[in-house]
């Protein structure tokens, strides 16, 4: 009966979509992210708000909300495949590079979600306002790419562990620091009026960074995924 | 046996040379008693250490991807074991250098300080993986890709960052090592320091080596008693 | 015509032995049961034969037309059943099928779906949720996902777990229309599953 002529391309979005799905139907991991977030921006604008803070203190603390909030859900792509046993089902069926992309994907969209709600929370509560809104929305979405990327691969290796949560975080964190540094740098220049030219430094690190994490990642994947 | 005695001698012989010897600063260069930067002599040795470790791990867990072979993932992690232990006393000598070169024991901005911190965290990451993991062979798997991406990215804290980052600059510029990054050494503290990098690099081997025949016996005594 | 080759296969689990020098040779039309007592590596081996375990020794081959095939290019002749083995909750059993045949390269019909349900006894329930079936029913929902690839080697853990008679009835119909043509491997306890392969081999002795 069947073809055998699906690409590539959209066997990858058929995992993407089905975590879409899923996530719509049981909200497990998007109402972890955004209430963690909700919930640290709060702290942050209750205890340095009223102090004006400088612009590069607002650009760290702004990629600490999203960097934990991440961390609180981002893991779930994986655990939850794996505790469920719809691992093995989705071993036997395709390429691990199919599994990796499209949770790659599916983990990008989730904090892109999340951005969405945070940018402006952030905005009106601390009273910072990009002056260069491309520079600004660059650096998030190269920053949230990195950051799906790099994690998407310690996610499958937490998944084979014990103390799952704690562990995310304490891999991740090395793995994430110099985009951390990267997209802060630019986040800042962006809040104090200057151009991309000023960024050019941090922003060739960050798509190197991107790109070859990304690149390492995929390449690693199946040594994680098929064990 | 040999290298026991070897190391022994040698090892005595530069830390002799290195109280013995005048002080590899100057006095008139000096924030604190000019004694104190003959802790220079060893400092720098242990943090080579620490990342020749380092390296090494990132080999053998490459290796042992290749091979699935679980000698490799003994020499990785007696790799990092060491290391961690190098990595901590580096880091104690290098905050006491700090404090007599900057007069801070700790120093967010200088790159050195902060990639032996960022090592540290790196290899608090791998043990905490491993003991997170009760299958050896997904204990070996696991450990041997983190170590990979780990290393991938303590390049770019290490070589990418510093270039980046314009505070990453301060670094011991007045006797040791000037401004253009050169070393300027007399000859005496030349040789000494260069010594005490061969015996410490010497002391790594030596350790490393009794320890794989450790690991290698004990696998043995176990798969003897089953 | 498919051919599956176990050659002195051993598994460690770092000292502890599970087993040593296992060889087995399978080719299309034949079925294997592997016997044996809980813990005695009937699940190990099988995860070593499907390529999700490495060996601790010796290899495990498998090739087409005596054409040698890696993983990926095996992948898609295979399929398992298994207790450890799911499909997702949160998908109607409609949507797993298709999601299964999609990232398995397969285009399967409204029609093809249903029959495919027809088969394992779960007309009519391709709109329920996976999570709200009964255990025999998502047995038989991963019988379904299991078929819907048309695979070449068919892999069982405990085949009839869960399974009322009924159900076990149409296991073993289902089994038996794949004998002719396929490899069939089942791990089991039950004695009445022996009737379905050609051989035993047992385990742990």
């Amino acid at each position: 009966m069947p073809t055998r002529s699906i690409s590539w391309v959209s066997k990858t979005l058929a995992v993407t979509r089905k975590d879409i799905v899923s996530e719509f139907r049981t909200r497990y991991a998007i109402n972890a992210i955004v209430m963690f977030a909700l919930v640290t921006l709060t702290v942050i604008s209750f205890s340095v708000g009223l102090l004006s803070p400088s612009k590069e203190i607002l650009s760290a603390l702004f990629w600490v909300i999203l960097f934990f909030a991440s961390m609180s859900g981002l893991a779930q792509a994986f655990i939850k495949e794996e505790e469920t046993g719809t691992a093995m089902i989705l071993r036997l069926s395709c390429e691990g590079s199919i599994v990796f992309f499209g949770k790659m994907l599916f983990n990008f969209l989730l904090l892109l979600t999340l951005s969405i709600l945070v940018v402006p929370l952030f905005i009106v509560f601390l009273k910072v306002v990009p002056t260069d809104w491309t520079l600004f929305i660059g650096a998030v979405l190269m920053g949230l790419i990195g950051l799906s990327g790099a994690t998407t691969i310690i996610a499958a290796i937490v998944s084979k562990a014990s103390v799952q949560g704690a562990l995310f975080t304490v891999l991740s964190f090395p793995v994430l620091l110099p985009l951390l540094v990267a997209v802060i740098e630019i986040t800042t220049v962006s809040f104090t009026g200057g151009t991309f030219a000023d960024a050019s430094a941090p922003l060739q690190l960050l798509v190197a960074y991107d790109v070859i994490m990304i690149t390492l990642s995929s390449m690693l994947f199946d040594f994680v995924w098929r064990i | 046996m040999l290298w026991k005695i070897i190391i022994f001698l040698g090892m005595s012989a530069v830390i002799v040379a290195a109280f013995l010897t005048a002080s590899p600063m100057r006095a008139a260069n000096s924030l604190g008693p000019a004694d104190v930067y003959r802790i220079f002599y060893f400092h720098v040795p242990q943090a080579w250490v620490a990342s020749l470790a380092f390296v090494l791990s990132m080999i053998y867990s490459i290796r042992f991807l290749r091979t699935r072979n679980m000698k490799y993932d003994t020499k990785a992690l007696t790799a990092n074991k060491l290391g961690v232990m190098f990595a901590i006393v580096a880091m104690v000598t290098g905050s006491i250098f700090a404090k007599m070169t900057w007069g801070e024991f700790w120093n967010w901005s200088e790159v050195r300080e902060v990639s032996v911190f960022i090592l540290l965290l790196i290899y608090g990451g791998y043990f905490a993986l491993r003991s997170a993991i009760a299958d050896p062979d997904t204990r070996a798997n696991l450990s041997a890709v983190i170590s990979i991406i780990f290393a991938v990215a303590a390049l770019f804290l290490i070589f990418v960052l510093p270039r980046i980052y314009s505070a990453f600059s301060q670094h011991p510029s007045d006797s040791i090592i000037d401004k253009s990054g050169q070393i300027t050494m007399g000859l005496t503290v030349r040789m000494i320091f260069f010594s005490s990098l061969i015996m410490f690099t010497a002391l790594f081997f030596w350790i490393y080596n009794l320890s794989i025949r450790v690991a290698r016996l004990t696998a043995k005594k176990m798969l003897e008693s089953k | 015509m498919f051919e599956l080759e176990l050659k002195n296969v051993s598994k460690y689990f770092g000292a502890r032995k599970v087993f040593e020098n296992i060889n087995l040779d399978l080719k299309s039309g034949q079925s294997l049961a592997i016997a044996g007592p809980n813990g005695s590596g009937k699940t190990t081996l099988l995860r070593i034969i499907i390529g999700l375990m490495v060996p601790t020794g010796g290899e495990v081959l498998f090739s087409k037309e005596k054409q040698k095939l890696d993983f990926d290019s095996y992948r898609p002749f295979l399929s398992l059943v298994g207790p450890y083995l799911s499909l997702y909750g949160s998908l109607t059993a409609r949507e797993n099928l298709k999601f299964i045949s999609k990232v398995n390269g397969l285009m399967p019909s409204e029609e093809d779906i249903e029959k495919i349900l027809e088969q394992v006894g779960l007309e009519g329930r391709g709109n329920d949720y996976f999570s709200d079936f009964s255990s025999g029913m998502q047995q038989r929902l991963k019988y379904a996902a299991a078929l819907i690839k048309n695979p070449s080697i068919l892999i069982f853990d405990e085949p009839t777990s869960n399974l009322d008679d009924e159900g076990k009835k149409r296991v073993f119909d289902i089994i038996n229309r794949y004998r002719p043509d396929s490899i069939i491997i089942i791990a089991t306890n039950e004695k009445e599953e022996y009737s379905l392969a050609d051989s035993i081999y047992k385990l742990g002795e």
